[in-house]
């Protein structure tokens, strides 16, 4: 029965392995291949956002700003040095993390919805200075002319084969999410999001993970922006305004806040879905926060809360959920 | 001495919640403090264990000061504490509430657990193998992957303790580690606290349970309105009229 179960896994993971990396060869258009990009840099800001808000309760909408530092890192260094992605990435890295640290300092002092508030305000800030120092950001006119990247001579060019970098980096970044939460930092976050005040008795320094789950969600939204300037070539403040926290926000409560995998369902799933919605583009912001206060209403723990409660009721097991670890009771039970 | 509380004092406002109290405890006993409802118990353990900052007074632990310091680092000096009302981490299991505790002690830092080297393996091993030791220690070790809160009551508390030693403390604070127990319950605590004893950790603990805290305590200290009342051995204390008429009221003549 156990092997059987395992069996089933290796294989629906090895389906899954399949559709994902065939998937350009079966889209048929290069613009699904384009949408689902977008989906997989979406997934990598939804994994930062669960590791803040979701595990450290930490409300970030500070998103944008994060992905900005990320893309503007990239535009800039690849348009006026022609610095290669790869070099950019791991700065973009580094500089939309130190954004993450810094937005976490006035978080220690605030909470809730103050909290809110104070990330949505540095957010407009870091956006109003890239709109107003046209020196050095071109403003509103964006910049153009970023280079696609290249790799031993290959050009990474078009959706199809930048989709195998997006692939990359959203499976590293959620391998690192789980290695994460599976060990100390993960539990951490946990405990001070359950209870700061049994967290600190029990000799975790709070602020610092605090910071570190913000610098950590800034350094996954700086990924998103690397990737999204290289695969682009061309980025405007636009993009990194409120509104792309807030669907990020919706994506991962959709999915489930404090679930990695509610960040995989939730950042395809509705993306995907706004694209059949296109002609509604007006109506997305209002569609967000229905879906929001429905979430919140009725599935706090989004599509993976109900996958779960559905698992309890009916013993179902999800190709998801995680393995118990290995029970102690063996030698708990000689124990008088 | 090994805690040394002098002249603690802390003010809400108006209020004088604990007035000018010195006391001492030796390393490796059990030491008591007890007292009617509110007469500031649980504010010396929040002021002691950091969650409070001290109107006035000091606490030191084997000569170094406590107080000022922040929670978190009152915890590394070596204090651990439970609550009164319990506050276990809801969403956790039973072990990684107790493995959480021992976060201090992780060397590896988030880069080395991204990469999950031999040595954060070999330290999460540890953690869970010091986690299970502690949960069989207060009988709980069948539970370790429930939910901490789907436990009973009493079991909860268990797991308090089992957390606050996982800090590797020298002084556990016990806040009414007895409250809402049975009888049964409360013999296999008693029994618990002598183990803790025994394996070097002196024991701070605040409770109503009298034959418990009679029972266990080398000495006990009594506070009443904010101030102590009487120290000393629990023999003694128990027989002393202050303590009583605090507890029962005075006789009043007719």
């Amino acid at each position: 029965m156990k092997n059987q179960s395992s069996n089933m896994k290796r294989i629906g993971l090895g389906i899954a392995a399949l559709v994902l990396l065939g998937f350009p060869l079966i889209a048929s258009t290069r613009y699904q291949v384009h949408i689902v990009n977008m989906a997989g840099l979406y997934i990598l800001m939804s994994l930062g956002i669960n590791l803040a808000m979701g595990y450290c309760g930490q409300i970030n909408l500070a998103l944008g700003a994060f992905m900005a530092m990320g893309a503007y890192t990239a535009a800039l260094l690849n348009t006026r040095m022609g610095v290669p992605i790869w070099i950019n990435m791991p700065l973009g890295m580094i500089l939309a993390g130190i954004t993450g640290a810094l937005i976490a300092l006035p978080m220690l002092k605030v909470k809730s919805h103050y909290l809110a508030l104070v990330t949505i305000g540095l957010a407009e800030t870091i956006n109003i200075i890239i709109v107003n120092e046209t020196w050095f950001t071109e403003g509103p006119l964006g910049i153009s002319g970023i280079k696609m990247p290249e790799l031993f001579g290959i050009p990474i060019d078009g959706a199809e084969r930048f989709y195998y970098l997006v692939l990359i980096c959203v499976v590293v970044g959620y391998l690192a999410a789980r290695q994460i939460m599976n060990h100390h930092t993960g539990r951490a976050f946990i405990a001070i999001r359950d209870s700061d005040v049994a967290a600190r008795a029990m000799g975790i320094n709070v602020a610092k993970y605090q910071i570190m789950a913000n610098a950590i969600c800034g350094v996954y939204c700086g990924v998103a922006g690397v990737l999204y300037a290289h695969m682009t070539t061309y980025i405007s403040p636009d993009i990194f305004e409120f509104k792309t926290a807030l669907f990020v926000l919706t994506m991962t409560m959709i999915g489930g806040m404090g679930s990695l995998a509610g960040s995989v369902v939730g950042g395809l799933a509705l993306p995907l879905t706004l694209e059949y919605f296109r002609a509604f583009k007006s109506w997305q912001l209002v569609g967000f926060g229905l879906a929001i206060m429905l979430v919140v209403l009725f599935f706090p723990g989004g599509v993976i809360g109900i996958a779960r409660r559905l698992e309890q009721v009916r013993g179902l097991r999800l190709p998801w959920a995680r393995k118990p670890e290995k029970p102690a009771q063996t030698e708990a039970s000689h124990v008088p | 001495m090994f805690l040394e509380i002098e002249h603690l004092t802390m003010r809400f406002g108006g209020v004088v919640a604990v007035n000018d109290v010195s006391m001492s405890i030796q390393r490796g006993e059990i030491h008591g403090l007890i007292g009617p409802n509110g007469s500031g118990k649980t504010t010396i353990f929040n002021v002691v264990s950091g969650y409070y900052k001290a109107t006035g007074g000091k606490v030191s632990l084997e000569g170094k000061p406590v107080t000022g310091l922040a929670a978190h680092q009152i915890t590394a000096l070596g204090f651990a504490r439970t609550f009164q009302n319990l506050r276990l981490f809801t969403s956790m299991t039973v072990l990684d509430n107790v493995r959480v505790a021992m976060g201090q002690h992780a060397r590896a830092g988030v880069w080395g657990e991204i990469l999950n080297t031999r040595a954060v393996q070999r330290e999460e091993k540890h953690f869970t193998d010091r986690a299970l030791e502690l949960l069989r220690l207060l009988n709980i070790a069948e539970y370790a992957h429930e939910r901490a809160t789907n436990l009973p009551y009493g079991h909860q508390r268990r797991v308090e303790i089992a957390r606050a030693l996982a800090t590797d403390p020298k002084i556990v604070l016990l806040d009414e580690p007895a409250a809402g127990l049975n009888e049964v319950e409360t013999t296999q605590l008693r029994e618990t606290l002598l183990k803790i004893r025994d394996s070097g950790i002196t024991i701070f603990l605040v409770e109503h349970d009298m034959k418990l805290v009679m029972g266990v305590c080398e000495q006990i200290t009594v506070l009443d309105y904010g101030k102590k009342i009487a120290e000393g051995p629990s023999a003694q204390v128990s027989r002393d009229p202050v303590v009583i008429e605090a507890y029962l009221g005075k006789e009043e003549d007719l």
